[in-house]
């Protein structure tokens, strides 16, 4: 049956379509007060992490107020680090000694690179920046922190270690701190190997933080303060940024970038799909992950009544896929300029929201595309779920044989774009799939309405080449003649350059071998290529943005070595 | 930028920590906690070297403390940035330098020895002051045609400040004192 056949006069949706054999859908509304099917928890480490900043301020409020010049806290710290400086002993003086050398700038900048290393060699680039920054903000904050109180070292005391600059915070611990943290986070896989690095590094700083009392280097708070700050920032920054359920650390194969569709989070999407949709979900299985970085795309199984089963396709987004989406377009920004809509997406609501607008409009159109069945909350504003048809039986574009229907079909899709005001946008073989002699699109979440017509060119340069990498680029230029005029397909050429392809389409066409866009070029009529780079306000503020923080880095770096020359 | 520069971009990034200075924070002359934190750092100079006043021209460079070592440096318009270095250690090398009367008032007990090292094209040497307990350095290094004036300039902007007197200044109004020179003995001497 025509995907458009099904359209009622009404429109489509999940109130107008369901799959075919399944029972007509039967649905729950969430009432006020019950929870949503996956309801946010703040986990243990969440809760430290908020009472250890707690701590820490009220730790800096209360020496800023009454510490600088030596009063009451103050003073009462130095009597305390005094007094425990009278109960040295030689042999307790080495340990603690030994103990200090092991938090040395040299020993911990080795470990530092050591993790670096590790986190380059299996290409963990989340954590490593995550990592890095980590480092650099306990650096930075430890840095302005000190300059703000200037607490001098404790008093009436001989310090045993050496030290460097104003107590507060220790920046010793400060620096032990994040890189422990960033030893559990970056390199150890979520559970018992990192539990235990958990209970390790508090081990570690309770340690080292007693050898700076000892050694009468530092006082409590500033250990205390040290440790908050080193601990907070990049257990902030992992879980912000490579929160487990979408980075987790493997050393394993396989695909690590997505959600966990078990445990948990699949019993609250079987939930959601049953309360809000009425599909009763029998089997969630991660499909074409390799394909994916925006989302976590799934294959459910539904219960379609008396024994049968259906197949639907769904996407699960949260909000780490609007972060990256964030950061993909800023980067895009920086590189290249306004090439199309660069705008972020604000929430993961308005993330879900479009797709499934574009979905609706496509199947509305009569394109080939899935037919949309609804979204799903599975969290508020923090997870939902894309549900649509999926293609069963059909294979990409890659495995399938190419022949000039196939062509023809490609070339026509690109037509009725163009023809509607749209644009893809992500025409790529991976999105491109054939069943039963028929080409499909899916992943409409790029679309673009009124589009530029530049943007459009390059779908149909795109779409050409996707073709002629299973075929021929002679042939499917004299297929394209008879949907495009001479001038529109040498303007689709000019267009096609570099980034402005996918990067699938650029990889494969490396593969390939042959220079498939140059034998394009030789066919169409000469036309100068279309320059890509685009200048506006957004993109010279935002190198200007990265260029200043650049320009604090170096500074930082600038001072440190005359401090030190 | 290629791939193969972020790993190095990276490396100089981690290595801030390793390398970095105490926060900047200006010595004045009884006041100030870098004073206090540099009576620490060595606690045996009975003389902190500080800034008594900026003359036209000069600005505060930056402050670095640590055990065993003060050093701060001054910037100037005519002399250039980092003109001179100030550094406070227990001892220090006079080897080569020539000692002279302090044609200023340096506290009684304070020697004062010169080594100037280049007078054209540019003015580069040092100047030590010997004390009990440490010495203080001051190095200069002007631009090209800095007037040589400026040297005295920058020699009436430093002083040497009495440890007691930093003890006797804090402890006014406080029960906490500095140990050390000009100040009770610190507690756990000798590690023991």
């Amino acid at each position: 049956m025509d995907a458009r056949s099904e359209v009622t006069g009404q429109g489509v949706g999940p109130d107008s379509v369901a799959p075919a054999g399944t029972a007509a859908p039967k649905r729950r509304r969430r009432p006020s007060g019950e929870p949503p099917p996956l309801p946010r928890q703040l986990g243990l480490g969440g809760k430290l992490s908020i009472g250890l900043t707690l701590v820490a301020v009220i730790a800096i409020v209360v020496i800023a107020l009454v510490g600088r010049t030596g009063e009451a806290l103050g003073r009462s710290e130095s009597e305390f680090v005094a007094a425990v400086g009278r109960l040295r002993a030689p042999w307790l003086t080495d340990v603690m000694r030994a103990i200090d050398a092991l938090a040395s700038p040299f020993l911990l900048f080795t470990t530092r690179v050591l993790i670096l290393a590790i986190l380059i060699v299996f290409r963990r680039w989340r954590h490593l920046f995550v990592f890095v920054g980590s480092v650099l903000a306990v650096e930075l904050i430890s840095y302005g922190l000190a300059s703000f109180m200037t607490r001098p070292r404790p008093f009436g005391v001989t310090a045993l270690a050496a030290w460097e600059g104003f107590s507060h915070p220790s920046r010793r611990i400060a620096d032990v701190a994040v890189t422990a943290v960033g030893i559990a986070y970056a390199l150890l896989p979520h559970g018992r190997y990192r539990d235990v690095a958990k209970y390790v590094t508090a081990g570690t700083l309770a340690v080292f933080g007693s050898a700076q009392l000892y050694l009468g280097v530092s006082h409590p708070t500033d250990v205390v303060v040290g440790a908050v700050i080193g601990v907070t920032i990049p257990l902030v920054g992992f879980r912000w940024f490579c929160p487990n359920d979408v980075f987790p650390v493997t050393y394993g194969r396989g695909k690590t970038a997505h959600l966990d569709v078990g445990g948990g989070r699949g019993d609250a999407i079987r939930k959601a799909l049953k309360e809000q949709l009425g599909f009763v979900v029998t089997e969630i299985q991660p499909v074409g992950l390799e394909g994916s970085g925006g989302s976590t795309p799934v294959r459910l199984t539904i219960d379609a009544g008396g024994g049968a089963q259906e197949r639907l396709f769904a996407k699960v987004y949260a909000r780490n896929h609007v972060r990256a989406d964030r950061w993909y377009k800023l980067g895009r920004t920086i590189l290249y300029g306004g090439l199309e809509d660069e705008t972020p997406f604000r929430t993961v609501r308005r993330f879900v929201e479009y797709e499934d607008y574009t979905l609706r409009l496509m199947y509305q159109e009569g394109l080939p595309s899935p037919k949309p069945y609804g979204v799903v909350e599975i969290t508020p504003e923090r997870e939902y779920m894309i549900v649509m048809e999926f293609f069963d039986g059909a294979v990409e574009l890659g495995g399938a044989e190419v022949d000039d229907s196939i062509i023809d079909q490609g070339l026509g899709m690109i037509r009725r774009f163009w023809d509607l005001g749209l644009a893809h946008r992500d025409i790529k073989p991976s999105n491109l799939m054939v069943r039963d002699g028929r080409l499909l699109l899916v992943d409409v979440f790029f679309v673009q309405i009124r589009p530029s017509p530049w943007r459009q060119a390059v779908d149909l340069g795109n779409m050409m080449l996707t073709l002629a990498l299973r075929a021929d680029a002679e042939r499917v230029y004299g297929r394209a003649r008879a949907f495009f005029s001479e001038d529109e397909l040498a303007e689709a050429v000019a267009a096609t350059r570099g980034v402005a392809s996918p990067t699938q389409v650029r990889s494969e066409l490396k593969a390939d071998g042959r220079d498939l866009l140059a034998e394009f070029r030789s066919l169409a009529p000469e036309r100068a290529p279309i320059a890509i780079q685009r200048w506006s306000i957004r993109r010279i503020a935002a190198i200007a943005g990265v260029a200043l923080l650049a320009l604090m880095a170096m500074g930082i770096v600038q001072e440190n070595w005359r401090a030190l020359t | 930028m290629s791939r193969r520069a972020i790993p190095v971009i990276l490396l100089v990034l981690l290595s801030l920590p390793a390398c970095s200075a105490a926060p900047s924070n200006e010595i004045r002359c009884g006041r100030g906690s870098a004073g206090i934190l540099a009576a620490q750092a060595v606690p045996s100079a009975t003389m902190i070297p500080c800034i008594a006043a900026f003359p036209v021209g000069w600005s505060y460079g930056g402050f670095f403390a640590e055990s065993g070592l003060v050093r701060f440096w001054l910037d100037s318009d005519r002399a250039g940035v980092h003109a001179i270095q100030v550094e406070l250690s227990p001892s220090c090398d006079t080897s080569g330098a020539v000692e002279v009367e302090d044609p200023g008032s340096a506290p009684t007990g304070v020697r004062r020895l010169e080594l100037p090292t280049s007078l054209e094209p540019r003015l580069t040497g040092s100047t030590f002051f010997t004390f009990t307990g440490g010495c203080v350095t001051l190095r200069y290094d002007f631009v090209n045609g800095a007037p040589a004036t400026l040297l005295l300039e920058a020699h009436e902007a430093i002083e040497l400040f009495p440890r007691e007197e930093v003890v006797a200044l804090l402890s006014e109004g406080s029960d906490v004192l500095l140990c050390g020179a000009g100040a009770p003995p610190c507690v756990g001497e000798t590690g023991a």
